[in-house]
């Protein structure tokens, strides 16, 4: 509808190039909110992803210029992110706190050890590196007629819905945020399940730090920073609630959609930059306070 | 399970349509960054003729859009760019749109830059905080859309850049501070902040920095330490830092929110023995310096930074000029303290007053660097120099 809405006032909008463009182009804000949404449904939040993600990104490129095969770097990189959020969950169990207060520490960790390595610069891998055929074909210089971003993100939708949707995971995912006690008692282990989560969130910021830096060919100290805002919106919007015990994954990427169709349609209508970042907002508040209305209207006529 | 999918289409649903009647909304009331080709007709009298002059230089043949994008919206210095930019755009008769992320965001306003080409503008003016923005950039320029950089320096952008010369600007802090503790025989401790640690113009600001201070063997620099971007945050790590070293003899900010939280220090520390100095002629900063509560700010010509994009991407446009290579336009040094203004250029000289007039009014800055654009901005090429004058 918004996009119909933009496409009619400006029909360059609505060419196939653009649409595709921005889906590449937030593909990353996609996969962070699809991987949110698992742990919206267990009724925690992790403010970490963002820095993994940066931390990640430049692990692997400091291991390209160390002169390691990309591949190695790219899977040390997935590894160490699934690590570094098995941590995250790891100090919740032990120290029996929310995730969400663990991550407000763990995010500065990540983000000041991010910091030290890359000594508080860029990390750009040299030319004989960005020039070879892997970043060629990532970064969208190869010719190829589809971003492979969007090939990545259809093949991480398929498998995140198969492991929410269709595997016993995701069904003691959804059973830990329904109702931790009865979960316990009908004998699913609570903290596996918590460091599970916790780990594919972590592993799946490490994808998109990799994604970035294919895609990019250089990663800054500021990267990651700015996700934290649109991955939750997403998930919010897409109909996932902050309570737990469900969530929808074709909700998230609708929901980065959204958010995307605001950003460039608002650049599309001339209209200031300033209303951007007001409009964003407003959408998230709207849209949250429309779904509990029309769930409350549906518990009222029992339907 | 099916539930979860049913909730997921009806949130997006009802969140496209919040935002199809809020995008609606800032539609029907937000399109005051434009500045089409009729608000020259609603220019001051006073301005009418300088308008014309520069549309005789640059004739206007097809409708031109320029998309201006900065790495933060609402901090006064960059106003102060978007403001000479929207008069650059009125000069000439072309469209502007001035987009860009509420906080310092690489990716975002790389995805408004690439929202710029998609939506058709004819070229971009764009601040390039990040390395990861590089490549990005150049695919735009690439597919045929020329970019000018301002304010923020990543060299392997395929265009010129239009900015301070960073090292030297830090050597010209460095040294006002000097002349301030007395020359090569001062003494003391000299803190030095950096609000983003990182960007190759502050770190070249910070060598320069250094550089001038070391001809004191007396003085020792502590730092560069990150003293944070966001003014509260910038005001609080300044204020750790003094806490943990009472007897410093200078404060040394890089960043625009310095002066004036090293100026609300010095007030609220009036016996602390430090002289204070930074960066950016905001009216904040000015109005520290004019209290004595700071000693020297260091101006990078906003006007300049935010005109010469513009002019520089219309005539090229305008005229088949290749601007496909890095090249450096200076954009010149202010030096300011209490008692003295010096403006870069050969430009009139200022009083204080006029300083702080020139400031807080875009018009009456407007008015005061024409001069810069009859010369330095209209004979831009003949001005460019290699990317790596801007560190030399």
């Amino acid at each position: 509808m918004l996009i119909v809405l933009v496409g009619l006032i400006q029909p360059r909008f609505l060419g196939i190039n653009n649409l595709l463009n921005l889906i590449a182009n937030n593909t990353i804000i996609a996969i962070l909110a699809m991987g949110i949404v698992f742990l919206l449904a267990t009724g925690e939040i992790d403010l970490s992803f963002g820095y993994i993600l940066n931390l990640t990104a430049v692990v692997a490129g400091l291991m390209m210029i160390a002169g390691l095969p990309i591949l190695v770097a790219i899977g040390a990189a997935i590894v160490l992110g699934a690590l570094l959020g098995a941590f995250n969950g790891f100090l919740s169990v032990l120290f029996r706190l929310p995730l969400i207060i663990i991550t407000l520490g763990t995010a500065s960790m990540y983000a000041g050890l991010s910091l030290v390595i890359n000594r508080s610069g860029s990390v750009v891998p040299p030319a004989e590196i960005t020039g070879s055929g892997y970043f060629q074909f990532m970064g969208g210089l190869s010719g190829f007629p589809i971003s492979p971003l969007i090939l990545v993100l259809i093949l991480t939708f398929i498998v995140l819905s198969f492991l929410f949707y269709r595997s016993r995971f995701g069904y003691r995912v959804t059973a830990l945020g329904s109702n931790p006690e009865g979960a316990r008692l009908a004998g699913i282990p609570v903290a596996r399940v918590r460091i599970q989560v916790t780990a594919l969130m972590g592993l799946l910021a490490g994808l998109c730090g990799v994604l970035f830096l294919s895609f990019r060919g250089a990663v800054d100290p500021t990267t990651g920073s700015g996700y934290l805002l649109p991955v939750i919106a997403a998930a919010i919007i897409g109909g996932t609630p902050l309570t737990g015990g469900t969530g929808s994954l074709i909700g998230a990427f609708l929901g980065a959609m959204v958010i995307a169709v605001i950003d460039t349609g608002i650049v599309f209508l001339g209209i200031d930059a300033v209303w951007s970042t007001f409009v964003t907002g407003a959408v998230i508040v709207v849209a949250v306070g429309i779904d509990q209305l029309v769930k409350a209207q549906r518990r009222k006529t029992g339907s | 399970m099916k539930t979860g999918r049913r909730k997921g289409l009806r949130g997006a649903l009802v969140g496209s349509l919040a935002a199809v009647s809020l995008v609606a909304l800032a539609a029907c009331g937000g399109s005051s960054t434009t500045s089409e080709s009729t608000e020259t007709e609603e220019a001051p009298t006073t301005e009418v003729e300088q308008v014309e002059e520069v549309e005789e230089e640059v004739v206007s043949e097809t409708p031109i859009k320029i998309g201006f994008v900065t790495h933060v919206v609402g901090n006064p210095f960059i106003e102060q760019i978007i403001a000479a930019a929207e008069q650059a755009a009125a000069d000439l008769g072309v469209e502007i749109q001035v987009t860009g992320p509420a906080g310092a965001d690489a990716d975002a306003q790389l995805k408004a830059a690439q929202s710029l080409v998609a939506a058709g503008v004819d070229g971009i003016a764009i601040s390039v905080p990040s390395e990861s923005m590089v490549q990005g950039l150049n695919q735009i320029i690439a597919g045929g859309v020329p970019i000018v950089s301002f304010n923020l320096l990543q060299a392997g952008v395929n265009g010129p850049y239009v900015g301070e010369k960073s090292v030297e600007s830090g050597r010209i802090l460095g040294n006002s501070i000097l002349e301030q503790l007395g020359g090569s025989s001062a003494t003391g401790q000299a803190i030095l902040g950096n609000c983003f640690p990182g960007f190759p113009v502050l770190e070249n600001r910070a060598l320069g920095v250094q550089e001038s201070l070391a001809a004191a063997s007396g003085i020792e620099v502590l730092g560069p330490f990150d003293v944070k971007v966001d003014a509260a945050e910038n005001y609080a790590k300044w204020e750790g830092l003094l806490s943990a070293n009472p007897d410093a003899v200078a404060l040394i900010g890089l960043c625009a929110p310095d002066i004036a939280s090293l100026g609300k220090l010095k007030k609220a520390n009036p016996n602390a023995p430090f002289i204070a100095g930074g960066y950016d002629l905001t009216a904040e900063n000015l109005a520290a310096i004019e209290s004595g509560d700071a000693q020297v700010s260091i101006g990078q010509t906003p006007f300049m930074q935010g005109y010469a994009p513009v002019y520089m991407l219309v005539d090229a446009i305008r005229n088949g000029i290749d601007i496909g290579s890095p090249a450096f336009l200076n954009a010149g040094t202010e030096i300011v303290t209490e008692t003295s203004v010096e403006q870069p250029f050969n430009l009139p000289p200022l009083t204080f007053a006029e300083l702080l007039e020139i400031s807080a009014s875009p018009e009456a800055s407007r008015a005061y660097y024409q001069p810069l654009v009859d010369g330095v901005i209209k004979n831009w090429q003949s001005e460019l120099k290699p990317i790596g004058d801007e560190s030399s």
